[in-house]
């Protein structure tokens, strides 16, 4: 038995809208809209799939940097005082903001790396034609977990701090923060070229097989 | 099979699926889309009852986050607290606009822009307000799309306390305000993320009919 119901599979309905129509034949990197409330319907890239995978190879190494080195140095009078991602977030935990820090940590940390991760597991899978475990599941959350990650937000962040201290002390910027700024350029294209539908596609094509052997 | 393109999926017994969108007929419903394990319901469940507690709850956290300082700026042993609001005017004072204008937009104009776009959708909903729609849902977008960058101000204070801990000389410390101000862009990024559009489009006159 095929996963989607074979009577339905010409037709889309809206996602924002709930307009029923028939699904749009487009071609790459066009993109379908609906009709009625202009929401996009699907949208085409090309090699989707392949570079999903390279953007989550690239993302994952990347991480590790923009973590682990300094993203900037403050000079002040002889002290010297160094920040990483992880020490801003553990700043606000000292200062009793628990709260506070454990969403720093979650959007600029935790969802990245998970975001990245899941990517990884989908295009890997897709890629290789391989049935890997949590699939659909992997897709699906990080759809939901894509406006969590703050990267860019945190990155803004940054230089609006550097504007603010630059009157009162010497800031050095940190091989952090190229790294990060890397890193965002890699996130940000892998959601540009994530093509929903295809994915879902690909997935339920894995899943057919195994439907019949059960 | 008796369906028809240019009226809503629900309408004839169809259900789209929130999270991959394939369609399943209605009797699916208390179970999961077969293809990604999502629950399959015809609407977002109590859509606009969650929206409204979230948008109320944004709305009155909306007072502390700007009257309670976000942080204590000690410098030579002189300590004063900085509000979202004396930051900005402080940046103006320096000169820096284009910086003020960005953590005016950040802090204060898309919270309350959130806020008052969510407040248009709902009553839209309630009310049966069916004229301009494209225009709504374009700024419904807008508000989905950008709530993500009300956090800005809640990072700066990360880095500034962070790297501002030069004991006497200057210090830093992250205040109470933070936690007001972080739960005003979650729970405005929540209910957008709540709110169903489709339902505003079921009331919506056909075209065809
Ligand atoms: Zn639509
Ligand atoms: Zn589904």
């Amino acid at each position: 038995m095929p996963t989607t119901h074979p009577d339905y599979r010409h037709l889309i309905a809206c996602n924002e809208c709930d307009l029923l129509l028939h699904r749009p034949v487009i071609r790459i990197s066009q993109t379908a809209r609906c009709p009625r409330c202009q929401s996009v319907l699907i949208s085409a890239r090309a090699n989707s799939i392949e570079r999903s995978l390279a953007l989550a190879c690239a993302g994952l190494i990347l991480i590790l940097p923009a973590n682990l080195y300094p993203l900037l140095t403050l000079e002040l009078l002889g002290q010297s005082r160094s920040e990483t991602i992880f020490s801003s977030a553990m700043a606000l935990f000292q200062d009793g903001l628990w709260g506070v820090s454990l969403l720093v940590l979650l959007f600029t940390i935790l969802v990245p790396i998970c975001k990245l991760c899941l990517l990884f597991w989908v295009s890997l899978g897709l890629q290789m034609r391989w049935s890997l475990p949590g699939l659909s599941f992997a897709l699906r959350s990080y759809l939901h977990l894509d406006e969590w990650g703050m990267l860019e937000v945190y990155l803004v962040g940054v230089l609006v701090s550097v504007v603010k201290l630059a009157a009162m002390a010497s800031l050095e910027p940190g091989p952090g923060l190229f790294c990060l700024a890397a890193l965002i350029l890699v996130t940000t294209l892998s959601s540009s070229m994530l093509d929903k539908d295809l994915f879902w596609a690909r997935i339920e094509a894995l899943q057919e097989p195994d439907q019949d052997g059960r | 099979m008796g369906v028809k393109t240019g009226i809503s999926a629900a309408k004839q017994q169809l259900i789209s699926c929130h999270d991959c969108h394939a369609l399943w007929p209605v009797e699916e419903a208390p179970g999961h889309c077969a293809r990604c394990g999502s629950r399959l319901h015809l609407r977002k469940p109590a859509a606009m009852t969650r929206t409204w507690a979230l948008l109320l709850t944004s709305a009155f956290l909306l007072l502390p986050a700007n009257l309670l300082p976000i942080m204590q700026i000690t410098s030579l042993g002189r300590g004063e607290p900085a509000t979202i609001i004396g930051g900005i005017l402080e940046l103006t004072q320096h000169g820096l606009y284009g910086i003020a204008f960005i953590v005016f937009l950040a802090s204060l104009l898309i919270p309350i822009g959130k806020l008052c776009g969510l407040l248009i959708m709902l009553f839209t909903l309630q009310m049966g307000w069916t004229t301009n729609m494209q225009q709504k849902m374009l700024m419904f977008r807008m508000v989905h799309w950008i709530g993500r960058w009300s956090m800005l101000d809640i990072f700066v204070v990360a880095v500034l306390v962070s790297l501002v801990q030069m004991g006497n000389l200057a210090q830093i410390s992250g205040q109470q305000g933070t936690t007001a101000f972080a739960g005003v862009v979650i729970c405005t990024m929540l209910a957008a993320n709540t709110f169903d559009t489709r339902l505003i489009w079921d009331r919506y006159p056909d075209e065809s009919s």
